[in-house]
């Protein structure tokens, strides 16, 4: 198979690369980029692992061809915010002990992010954070920090939606 | 000894390694890579029992790309395995399950190698096979193993043709005691093989060096055992094979033994290339580690009150082809089948067997829940039968402090009776069935802090922080932050002047392993034992200059301190390391093993439990009338934990293994048809989602161990060992009816309530 | 397992390049089936036609009904402010199909031409008598959903031909509709039973049933005896409903429970359907 030439916007920086039409984002992320933030799994969009996101909304990268993300925002864990201005995610992922093994982290944190992002500032309520965040696994937590931590982050973000900004 | 009088320990602290994990900068195993590496694929058996008659990789060896083709020939055949070596690293001649590994490739990339696997060409003659461990028992079955007989195994091991293990349990005369009962129950229960469920696959990658020394990195969770088994498969000395750990994805034991190891190390060696081999999720479902299924059977005698006068049971477990952990596993079942009650008359029987199907390990409290299940149930249907509050049954007959355990054991800080009055207070217990289709259940429970030895060293640097190296993986489970706060507590410093290493055997300390509930205990030990004879260091070193005593001086706030005389923990550190080489210390921990009485077990590998928790679950669930469907309205826990050294990350254990246990309960199965796994893929294996699982209630009960770190017990496993028989139980009052099979599905008690004529 | 990729400008020339590919070629919509198929070797096309960027991804409100375009996503359907009320049941299913991850790139026209009888929007689109629109090398034309849909995995398009939107009339007031689904757990599940409902106080009923037969099942014996009895028959209806299904055992659950499922969750999706139109009436 041939390679096509194909630029990536992720996390603002744009990519050229060659890639096979049939390579995952997942496979390019990890395998051509060294992204190696984002997780693989499963590989059939049942585990959320591989989550990205998508001119904004949570995909799964593992099914998505890299070809489909031509010409479209990719924002990966690596440009969600830096050890030193950690998005309020990242700290209330922390502060409330949401972390365990960390392996569905990413994932979750951007589907947590895509969600909030799409409630503009509305703090969401426990039914409908587990809803949101539902196709994304995990094995370690039982999921409880995890809810407490995507609301404590909303809360944060509706009040100061302008340190929201800055890191993300 | 309570939390408050301590500065580090016993807090809600942040965990050491969170801002990796959260900024994705954490590397696993799988994140690995190294230049030039190539990727591993495996062949694997189509056939459950089969003979290989024509194996032909000529093809594959040939596409462009390939490197490196090996079968059982290219290899020593060398057999290994925890408690009976009976298994190879490739297939040689005969498989013996569907999955089997048979050949392995390593090629430039992925694709490449999948493409190789499927161009190797493969006929079998199908042999006779057996797949349930009942009909293995049976004279005339077919053997999983015919040389069994020829195979190295521990001597503690009873073995015969298809049992790969026997161990029992027993005391005082159960043929009395059931003569004197006033009833006599007997019951069968099953229970399921479920999958550990980890989210990152397991991983290796391999790489030798010019010396003819292989280092390989792996998501392993005990990286000594896997550098002895793997020097032994490679047949090199020990001390040649290096394991280093950088990140792992969660294991809760399904990464104990070798995973892909063996093949990125053999392959990586034929091929003088780096090699990377990952697991797929359909070969997680297929050969991997998981729970083992079971049939338990129990009679049980009691008198009018309920008293238990007399028990038998039996469990026997299917470990699959090759038994790994499976004997060992059967023994530590009748430890799960006796306590927390007491028995004067006891006999239990644990039998590990071999079938035709995947093999099996010791997934997260291995033998627990599904000894559990049948005890726990069984004591509501006898609470039923006699019509005593199932809560006041247990309460008559569990265990007191000073007890006898089933090995004879003194049993020592027992809160079990605490345990199960605070989860019913906490449900509320007096209303049980508080409304149609809804109901709550109990179960209650002992495990043990598992023992073996740990050693860590630890040096503080010139610049006040302090280095701890363990042999110790951080599964996740936070338990190197707990002892990390322990050696902060211990030093005076605060748990960010702590900084722990990746575990790499050719530097860390040896450690027993991140296994049995024991990694915060047992590190914690060691870094208490280091903290001390630093401690002593530096009293040495300073009380000259101060012209004290050397016990006068102490560690506290960064600081050395006697009397009015005070230098920082920094300076002091950097003054050894000009004068004397440095603050390093070593420390080791091990618990000491309890007195028993050893004509109470037979073949048993662990007969006496160390440090033993108790721990209860209550749970309130509604159960939908017709479709059978079970939602959770709330679950408690109250577990003695000893000492709660990170409140927020034993929470963390509880509600995760909660989340195991009731999928364990309720959903989750490895589906077999013969010797052909169904559901081998995440869309039909059913792990918890987010909207399936409860807020889980966590009573911590601190009733200090006498071994632990600050009186620590381990946490880890026992979550995961009580909701089946809970939820059983709840389903059981808010339906009628009782399902002694796991998983209980919505099928099972919608077409339970069918056949009751509902 | 390679393909090569096209990204058509118009979708006269996507048609034009299925005709010229024929069998070695697929029309990719959001691939969340299409993609692990060929993952899993069990299909191998060797062109993949992106359907992405041919503008049909809107939901469009007519004055008499709604036309949603086959590349409209899930998530667009439970958001969409025209489906909230009478037509909700279109947000019931839609939001049930895998996880958020998949909803925001899974289609309603992959839902529809993958033709899985699990599919959980299509019961809700036959209860609403939606059409089909189709347009290939021989021109454009439309066909009640009941008639495209043949058998699991078969539909009556043709290989050149692309779905480009489903139609569907907007329900008279004093109507409802709701969809439920059963299933191991609450989320990330494929249907072991979906329902989907529609009713007309005193006029139509509108019954679909998903995974219970080799395509999904519109139920007339079900659907004539509520037109004919109103609430009491809701249980006769479930009855004749589980009557008429021809589940199958699998992994996932066994044909008499599903039956018992169908039967179940036919007479609640009517009493809910009842509930509303006497809710909104208020």
């Amino acid at each position: 198979m041939t390679r096509a030439s194909l630029d990536l916007t992720i996390n603002g920086e744009t990519h050229q690369l060659m890639v096979e039409p049939h390579w995952s984002l997942l496979q390019v992320l990890r395998g051509e980029l060294g992204m190696t933030g984002t997780k693989e799994n499963c590989l059939e969009a049942e585990c959320g692992v591989c989550t990205v996101l998508l001119d904004g909304k949570a995909v799964n990268s593992c099914i998505l061809l890299a070809e489909q993300a031509r010409g479209r925002s990719i924002v990966t864990i690596e440009g969600l915010g830096d050890p030193e201005h950690l998005h309020p995610l990242q700290a209330a992922f922390i502060e409330h002990g949401a972390v365990q093994c960390g392996y569905c982290i990413p994932g979750m944190i951007l589907t947590a992010k895509s969600f909030l992002d799409e409630r503009h500032g509305r703090v969401p309520n426990e039914a409908e954070v587990r809803e949101a965040l539902s196709g994304t696994l995990c094995r370690c937590t039982g999921y409880q920090k995890i809810v407490d931590a995507v609301i404590a982050a909303a809360r944060q973000m509706n009040s100061w939606p302008e340190q929201a900004r800055r890191s993300s | 000894m309570s939390g408050q009088q301590r500065r580090v320990a016993g807090k809600r602290l942040k965990r050491i390694d969170g801002i990796g994990k959260v900024t994705g900068k954490h590397v696993y195993a799988s994140d690995f890579a190294l230049p030039g590496m190539l990727f591993g694929k495996v062949l694997r058996s189509s056939e459950a029992h089969a003979r290989i008659v024509r194996l032909d990789v000529s093809k594959a060896a040939a596409l462009a790309g390939v490197r490196c083709v090996l079968t059982a020939k290219d290899i020593p055949q060398i057999r290994f395995g925890t408690a009976i070596k009976d298994r190879t690293m490739l297939a040689e001649g005969e498989v013996r399950f569907r999955g089997e590994a048979i050949a392995a490739v390593a090629a430039t990339s992925l694709e490449v190698a999948e493409a190789a696997v499927r161009a190797i060409e493969i006929e079998y003659e199908p042999l006779p096979a057996v797949f349930d461990p009942e009909q293995a028992l049976q004279p005339g079955a077919p053997l999983v193993h015919a040389g069994w007989s020829d195979y190295q195994a521990l001597p503690v091991f009873d073995r015969d043709g298809n049992i790969s293990g026997r161990s029992s349990m027993g005391s005082g005369d159960t043929a009395a005691g059931f003569a004197q009962s006033h009833r006599i129950y007997e019951h069968r229960f099953t229970t399921q093989h479920v999958h550990p469920g980890y989210t990152e696959p397991r991983t290796a990658i391999a790489s030798w060096d010019g010396n003819g020394d292989v280092s390989v990195w792996s998501n392993t969770q005990l990286p000594f055992d896997m550098k002895n088994m793997l020097a032994e498969v490679l047949d090199l000395p020990a001390n040649k094979v290096r394991v280093i750990v950088p990140g792992i994805g969660g294991g809760f034991g399904g990464k104990l033994r070798v995973g892909v190891e063996h093949f990125a190390a053999w392959l990586a060696r034929k091929s003088k290339r780096p090699v990377k081999v990952m697991t797929t999720s359909e070969e997680e479902l297929t050969d991997a580690y998981p729970r083992q299924p079971t049939v338990v059977t129990l009679k049980t005698g009691v008198s009018r009150d309920g008293l238990l006068l007399a028990r038998e049971g039996k469990v026997i477990l299917d470990c699959g082809a090759f038994a790994n952990s499976g004997p060992a596993t059967a023994a530590i079942a009748l430890q799960v089948l006796a306590g927390p009650y007491r028995s004067p008359n006891l006999a239990f029987e644990g039998i590990a067997v071999y079938t035709n199907k995947g093999s099996t390990g010791s997934f997260r409290a291995p033998a627990g829940p599904m000894a559990n299940f049948a005890v726990e149930s069984q004591i509501d249907l006898i609470a039923d039968d006699l019509g005593i509050d199932p809560l006041e049954l247990r309460l008559r007959n569990v265990y007191r402090e000073g007890d006898r355990g089933p090995a004879g054991e003194t049993l020592t800080s027992v809160s079990i009776e605490e345990c199960l009055r605070k989860a019913a207070a906490a449900i509320g217990w007096t209303q049980r069935k508080p409304g149609a289709g809804r109901g709550k259940g109990i179960a209650c429970s002992w495990w043990l802090t598992t023992g073996g030895s740990s050693g860590v060293y630890v040096k503080i640097n010139p610049d006040g922080t302090v280095t701890v190296v363990s042999g110790a993986v951080e599964l996740g489970s936070g338990a190197m932050t707990g002892a990390a706060q322990i050696l902060a507590e211990e030093l005076g410093v605060d748990l960010t002047d702590i900084n722990a290493t990746d575990v790499d055997t050719h530097v860390s300390p040896y450690d027993y392993g991140a296994q049995g509930s024991r990694t915060a205990f047992s590190v914690g030990n060691a870094c208490i034992a280091a903290a001390k004879d630093l401690r002593r260091q530096i009293g040495e070193l300073v009380a000259p200059l101060w012209n004290v005593a050397p016990d006068s001086v102490r560690l506290e706030g960064k600081g050395v301190v006697s009397g009015n005389k005070r230098m920082s923990l920094a300076e002091v550190a950097g003054l050894s390391q000009r004068t004397g080489g440095g603050l390093i210390s070593h420390g080791t921990a091990i618990q000491p093993m309890p007195v028993f009485d050893p004509n109470r077990v037979k073949n048993h590998p662990l007969p006496a439990w160390t440090s033993h928790s108790f721990h209860a679950h209550a749970v309130d669930l509604s159960v939908d009338d017709v479709t059978g469907e079970v939602s959770i309205n709330r679950y408690v826990v109250a577990q003695d934990v000893g000492f709660a050294i990170n409140p927020t990350y034993i929470e963390g254990q509880i509600e995760g293994g909660v989340a195991q246990g009731i999928g364990q309960a309720l959903s989750e199965e490895i589906v077999y048809d013969g010797g052909r796994v169904l559901n081998a893929n995440l869309t039909d294996y059913k792990m918890p989602t987010m909207m399936d699982m409860p807020r889980v209630e966590c009573i911590l009960i601190e009733k200090p161990s006498v071994n632990g770190p600050y009186g620590a017990k381990g946490v880890g496993e026992p979550p995961c060992i009580q909701p089946p028989a809970a939820i059983a139980n709840a389903i059981a009052v808010a339906t009628g009816i009782r399902v002694q099979a796991l998983p209980i599905t919505a099928e099972k008690i919608a077409l339970a309530r069918l056949k009751d004529g509902d | 397992m390679g393909f090569a990729f096209h990204r058509p400008e118009n979708l006269d020339a996507a048609i034009a390049m299925a005709r010229e590919h024929g069998e070695a070629a697929r029309f990719l919509a959001g691939g969340t089936d299409l993609i692990i198929q060929i993952n899993r070797r069990r299909l191998a096309p060797q062109h993949l036609i992106s359907l992405a960027g041919l503008g049909l991804d809107t939901i469009a409100e007519t004055e008499s009904g709604y036309a949603i375009g086959a590349m409209a996503t899930h998530d667009a359907v439970v958001t969409h402010p025209g489906f909230q009320k009478q037509l909700v049941a279109l947000t019931e299913a839609s939001a049930v199909i895998g996880g958020r991850q998949v909803r925001n790139i899974a289609t309603v026209g992959g839902n529809i031409v993958n033709a899985s009888p699990a599919a959980d929007l299509v019961p809700v689109l036959l209860t609403l008598d939606a059409t089909v629109e189709l347009r290939g090398s021989a021109g454009t034309r439309s066909l009640p959903l009941d008639r495209f849909l043949v058998e699991r995995g078969r539909t009556e398009r043709r290989p050149d031909e692309i779905l480009t939107a489903v139609r569907f009339d907007k329900p008279p007031a004093h109507s409802a509709t709701a969809f439920l689904k059963a299933g191991r757990r609450k989320a990330m599940e494929i249907s072991v039973i979906c329902v989907a409902a529609h009713l007309v106080s005193g006029g139509k009923a509108r019954i679909a049933i998903g995974a219970a037969a080799s395509r999904t099942l519109r139920v007339p014996h079900a659907e004539a005896s509520v037109e004919k009895g109103g609430p009491a028959a809701f249980a006769e209806a479930g009855r004749l409903a589980a009557e008429q299904a021809t589940p199958i055992d699998d992994v996932r659950a066994s044909a008499r429970y599903r039956k018992l499922l169908v039967a179940t969750l036919v007479e609640r999706a009517l009493e809910r359907c009842a509930a509303r139109i006497e809710g909104a009436g208020r």
